[in-house]
């Protein structure tokens, strides 16, 4: 009792003791704030966009997640009512669904779908709902009822074509479900867009009809892992960064109070309570940082999420809320990964002042025997870790496959880790190189041998910049690169001015009405049909493949992208034409592991074909492998129905698009989404790409701005120490503009060292992204592309931001009193 | 009357296939059994002034709340094993068909009507059932997932039907079809006696409140045909009986359920007869009723002065306890017998659950039939 009573009171007055130094240099306890705040903010602010993500995810996978096979027309137009009757009339059970977009009053799009709860198959939990008899007359008499998704429910209040609302929390952001008859009055249809049937049910379709096998529709969750797979590193990047800044910080308070903590346990004061009073210290501080970096990561998140939510939903037609819904465990795992980050920061803290040797005296040399010593387990581990990234990437460089996007991005850490180990022994050694060569300039000399002094507290801030520079090097290589493929690609795949989708019953009309215009140079019909994959000895294996027939006009021709052929472009095109060649999309290739000369073997509705594959042809932003075949060959051997007509115009037309856009509606109806004009189609694209990319340069600008952060703490941090050594110089007469000046120096060579690592570092992170990462996760590989003007940015950025982070001790130094620098001199 | 109870089931139609509740569940308006003591104000009453004509009333009477086509079999194979088959189709109005009905468009899925089917085969051994589900559909006459038309007779949800051979045979000769996952039939019926109209000239009262149902049989039937079974066809002969009931208020408003018998007896007469459960303590308060069916279709209605049903054994099926022995009598025409479940496995877990299955009848008379049994 009494013991623990005083050791209580001990270790009471302990905690008083040590924090007392906090009251001394509040600017301290801010800077330890500040990188806990960083760091925890930008890591909670990734996590709460993928939380909120997954959330919207698990909604949409619950909504068809009974996993409902749908059945669809083969010319994918909606259905007939008469074409679901006969189907039931023959016993088959499958239920009509209605899908479509609708505005309400304030501007809000919703999807809305129509169900008929009565033959819905029971398990889903579409069908879930209607469970009692009131229920279900409720749904079906007027007024009906609507469940809607809880983010648009006030929205929609509004709205009074809408039906009375229930709430449901459980559906997908954006989702509105209703009786199939009002469905069919909202969106202004009386036709079917699906029917959908439990997956064990077998059906005996006609051909017309095809059916899509509900595990064929790949989920969303697993189309946006890769992309939240990207997030999470970023936020793991910019949590590695903050912790950075938290280690400098600590470091330096530890410093700061060694001589407070020999006088304490000189006084008695038993090593295990001085470990504890420090756990206590950097709990509390770790509680108040995570609560801060929570609260602006989740503000953070509402910034961008918006952004996430619209790139989400334009590449994988996913509907996510662009508000935030966060569950519980979010909370604690932000707390969790910030008081974890802190504590791994802080270990060595506690390591040394639980080893405190209370007769150490200052051993002015002993440091550079450590340093050394430090230095070559750094390159030694940095040498192993790069070592490892080498290997991953020999291996995984050839053939990576989507199990493997893990690998992928272990390399990718070993390789930042591995190059991050390795820049102070680099800078060490550079700066020995450099101070030999300047034997003859005393000044320069010094200011080598010093900035070296500095090393080992100037490291870590160094390699957070390094990091944050690669990163930003690397991913900017990558969506520069992307972004010259991708643009190029579209403009060969959108060959066409204009693109006119008419319907079954117009199509030959329009064709020939538009054979016959002047201004038309020539029509490329394309036509889509799927067709089961069958292997060598005719079985049925996996999803139904997917076809695109398009018309190899020479046009067409001469501008496709093809990425490898069997025996050359010429003859792929003339095998295509002839019917009997195939070529196949990058990701059929890499994911089944087909090349040019092999087989596929299909079954189409007039039996088994088989093809040759002659080409492969990149399709970026495609999720699914895919071939392309002739479109007439198509419509003759697969059924496929009329698909949209490419319209390319003579150069020296008179009229232009807009003409032919007017002429079409007037003489067939066509507008809007029925006729569309390249350039609207390719700025679309072009947006998508662009908003995508706008998250991870965000995030990456954010990285940079908390490396910067990083080293200003860090010179602040040892300011009053530097001064004490910049005074003797002082007093030795060295101008205090040249002091400065040799400050800047010194900071500016360390950062351009840092730089000339991260250019390399960055070009191996961009092969890293687009050979390894991307093959993984998207199944597209990118041609790797090197911008001379990046580099010379990053370099420009790295010098930018050292003498960003020196100006404010610089500053300071340039206030100081001459009172005060003869006052430290004589100190030291 | 049997046929009440599937009423309920009609009910249960809304509830079928939707599983557990999870909608803000509404307090429930429903009275008695299923709702179907429920007020039925907007729909057309059954009452004893009502006449009976053919062939219209073999098709719907959306006016009505609810109705059914109920068809059940006792069959046996070649090698004289005993089998039994049920095929009801059910029609329910939610809303009555006034003034508004159809002014909420003529769209298709704007139909009020509701259909619920039920099928079962009973084998000597077990049983199997499988239900359906279909909403009416403002279309042409014979259209639609599911309904009825009257001449030429056709009853359908699906591909399930009950279905005349011709325009102008009625109820005389049927053909039934049913095919589910674990069993199929196919069934030519043909009838050997005339329509037999229950209680006053059609009008078959269930309460001594006096409401009721419009109520008539084809108990006559000859069947031959086959059932599938697990793939394996069997054929079967056997007799069959076909009731027709419509109402709009089946039930007092505290009857709770009834036990309902259609009896073949050797020598060719039939008995109906019923128990509506509810009123009064315990079983008192019952409300009996029955036809007594000569062999040449003359009837005789039955009360609770010249009919006695007595529950004998009860087994435990399905977690309920079930009589599944009964002791039937009529003293004025010497029927003394005691009426036993082939098994007691016949029960119809639909969404809205009952016993319905095949019996034999031994005492003073030999027979089969088929008894029905809800709100248990």
């Amino acid at each position: 009792m009494t013991t623990n009573a005083t050791h209580a009171g001990l270790l009471h007055t302990t905690w008083g003791t040590l924090s007392s130094h906090y009251r001394r240099h509040p600017g301290q306890l801010a800077m330890l704030l500040l990188g806990l705040w960083v760091a925890s903010a930008l890591w909670s602010g990734v996590q709460a966009i993928n939380a909120s993500a997954r959330d919207s995810y698990a909604r949409a996978e619950s909504l068809f997640s009974a996993q409902l096979d749908s059945v669809v027309r083969r010319d994918n137009q909606p259905l007939s009512l008469d074409a679901y009757l006969t189907l039931r009339r023959a016993g088959m059970p499958v239920s009509p669904l209605v899908e479509g977009e609708m505005t309400i009053d304030d501007g809000t799009h919703l999807r809305v779908i129509g169900i008929d709860p009565l033959t819905l198959p029971g398990e889903s939990s579409l069908a879930r709902q209607q469970s009692d008899a009131a229920a279900l007359r409720d749904w079906i008499l007027p007024p009906h009822r609507a469940r809607i998704a809880p983010e648009q429910v006030e929205a929609a209040r509004d709205d009074s074509r809408l039906p009375p609302l229930e709430t449901d929390p459980s559906l997908p952001p954006g989702t509105l479900i209703t009786d199939i008859g009002v469905a069919q009055q909202l969106l202004g249809v009386d036709t079917l867009s699906r029917l959908v049937v439990a997956p064990g049910q077998s059906l005996d379709l006609p051909p017309s009809l095809v059916r899509q096998s509900a595990a064929a529709l790949a989920s969303p969750g697993q189309l946006t892992d890769s992309f939240h797979l990207n997030l999470t590193a970023m936020g793991l990047l910019a949590l590695i960064v903050g912790l950075f800044i938290v280690h400098a910080a600590l470091g330096l308070a530890l410093e700061q109070r060694l001589g407070m903590l020999r006088t304490l346990r000189a006084l008695g004061v038993p090593g295990r309570t001085l470990v504890i009073a420090l756990a206590l210290e950097l709990l509390a501080i770790g509680l108040l940082g995570a609560v801060l970096g929570i609260v602006s990561g989740v503000g953070l998140a509402r910034l961008l999420l918006p952004d996430v939510a619209a790139s989400l939903d334009a590449l994988y037609d996913t509907d996510v809320a662009s508000h935030l819904a966060l569950p519980w465990y979010y909370w604690l795992g932000g707390l969790a990964v910030t008081l974890g980050g802190l504590f791994s920061a802080g270990l060595g803290m506690l390591w040394r002042a639980a080893r405190l040797d209370i007769l150490a005296l200052g051993k002015a040399q002993a440091w550079r025997a450590r340093l050394h010593r430090q230095l070559r387990l750094q390159a030694l581990a940095g040498a192993v870790l790069l070592a490892v990234a080498a290997w991953l990437g020999w291996r995984l460089g050839n053939r990576p496959n989507p199990q493997e996007l893990a690998l992928g991005f272990a390399m990718v850490a070993a390789l930042l880790l591995g190059a991050s180990l390795w820049l102070p022994p680099l800078l060490a050694g550079g700066l020995g190189q450099l101070s030999r060569q300047l034997r003859s300039r005393p000044r320069l000399q010094w200011a080598l041998a010093d900035l070296q002094l500095q090393l080992p507290r100037l490291q870590l801030p160094m390699m957070a910049l390094l990091l944050a520079l690669s990163a930003n090097l690397g991913v900017g290589s990558m969506v520069g690169g992307f972004r010259l493929t991708f643009l190029d690609w579209l403009d060969q795949r959108l060959l066409a001015d204009m693109y006119v989708r008419p319907t079954e019953a117009q199509h030959a009309d329009v064709i020939a009405w538009l054979e016959n215009r002047d201004e038309v140079r020539v029509i490329l019909e394309a036509r889509h049909a799927e067709a089961p994959r069958l292997d060598a000895e005719g079985q049925a294996t996996g999803q139904p493949l997917a076809l695109f027939g398009i018309t190899p006009a020479a046009v067409m021709q001469r501008n496709w992208p093809l990425l490898e052929t069997a025996t050359g472009r010429m003859a792929a095109w003339q095998a295509l034409s002839a019917g009997n060649g195939i070529f196949i999309n990058e990701q059929l290739a890499h994911r089944d592991g087909l090349a040019p000369g092999d087989t596929l073997y299909l079954r189409g509705p007039q039996g088994p074909v088989t093809l040759a594959i002659v080409a492969v042809y990149p399709d970026y932003g495609n999720p699914s492998g895919e071939a392309v075949l002739s479109a007439s060959y198509l419509a003759e051997r697969f059924t496929a129905s009329p698909g949209s007509l490419g319209v390319v115009l003579r150069p020296d037309a008179t009229r232009d698009v807009a003409d032919l856009q007017a002429a079409l509606g007037e003489r067939f109806g066509l507008s809007g989404d029925a006729a569309v004009d390249q350039r609207a189609v390719k700025r679309t694209a072009t947006e998508v790409f662009e908003r995508t990319f706008a998250i991870t340069q965000a995030l990456n600008v954010l990285t940079l701005a908390v490396a910067g952060l990083a080293l200003l703490t860090t010179l602040l941090a040892q300011a009053g120490a530097r001064r004490a050594q910049l005074a003797p110089l002082w007093a030795l007469g060295v101008s205090r503009q040249q002091l400065i000046g040799l400050q800047f120096g010194q900071l500016v060579s360390a950062a351009t060292g840092t730089a000339l690592l991260a250019i390399p570092l960055g070009l191996g992170l961009a092969w890293a992204l687009v050979a390894v990462i991307n093959v993984a996760a998207f199944g597209w590989r990118l041609p790797l592309h090197i911008f001379p003007d990046q580099i010379a940015m990053t370099l420009l950025l790295a010098m930018l931001v050292a003498a960003l982070a020196a100006l404010l001790p610089t500053w300071r130094l340039w206030r100081v009193p001459p009172r005060q620098l003869l006052q430290e001199f004589s100190a030291a | 009357m049997k046929r009440s109870t599937l009423l309920l089931l009609l009910a249960s139609v809304i509830i079928a296939g939707l599983g557990k509740a999870f909608w803000p569940t509404a307090p429930s308006t429903h009275a008695g059994y299923a709702g179907l003591g429920e007020q039925a104000s907007g729909f057309a009453q059954a009452g004893p002034g009502h006449t009976l004509a053919f062939p219209e009333d073999h098709g719907p009477h959306p006016d009505y709340r609810i109705e059914w086509w109920y068809l059940t079999a006792n069959l046996e194979s070649a090698d004289g094993r005993p089998f039994g088959v049920q095929w009801t189709l059910f029609r329910q109005a939610l809303a009555p068909e006034t003034g508004d009905n159809h002014a909420t468009g003529d769209a298709p899925w704007q139909d009020r009507q509701l259909w619920m089917a039920h099928a079962a085969v009973s084998t000597p051994e077990g049983h199997r059932f499988a239900e359906k589900f279909a909403r009416g559909m403002a279309l042409p006459a014979g259209q639609g997932q599911a309904g009825v038309t009257a001449a030429p007779f056709s009853a359908w949800i699906d591909d399930w039907s009950l279905t005349a051979e011709s325009v102008g045979s009625g109820f005389d000769r049927l053909a039934v079809r049913a095919e589910a996952d674990d069993f199929a039939y196919r069934l030519a019926l043909i009838a050997q006696g005339p329509l037999v109209r229950h209680g006053e000239g059609g009008f078959s009262q269930k309460s001594a409140d006096g409401q009721g149902s419009m109520y008539y049989s084809q108990p006559f039937y000859r069947v031959e045909g086959t059932l599938r079974l697990d793939g394996e066809p069997i054929a079967v002969t056997g007799r069959a009986w076909l009731d027709r009931e419509w109402s709009s208020q089946l039930l007092g408003a505290t009857q709770r359920g009834w036990d309902w018998f259609s009896l073949h007896l050797a020598g060719g007469a039939k008995l109906m007869a019923f128990r509506l459960r509810g009123g009064g303590e315990g079983d008192e308060g019952a409300y009996l009723s029955g036809s007594w069916i000569t062999p040449q279709g003359e009837v005789t209605a039955l009360d609770e002065e010249s009919l006695r049903l007595t529950p004998v054994e009860t087994r435990d099926v399905a977690g309920r306890e079930l009589p599944t022995t009964w002791r039937v009598e009529v003293p004025a025409r010497g029927l003394a017998v005691t009426v036993s479940a082939i098994h007691a496995d016949q029960w119809m877990g639909t969404s809205f659950p009952y016993w319905e299955g095949m019996v034999t009848v031994q005492g003073s008379h030999t027979g089969e039939g088929y008894l029905e049994m809800t709100g248990y």
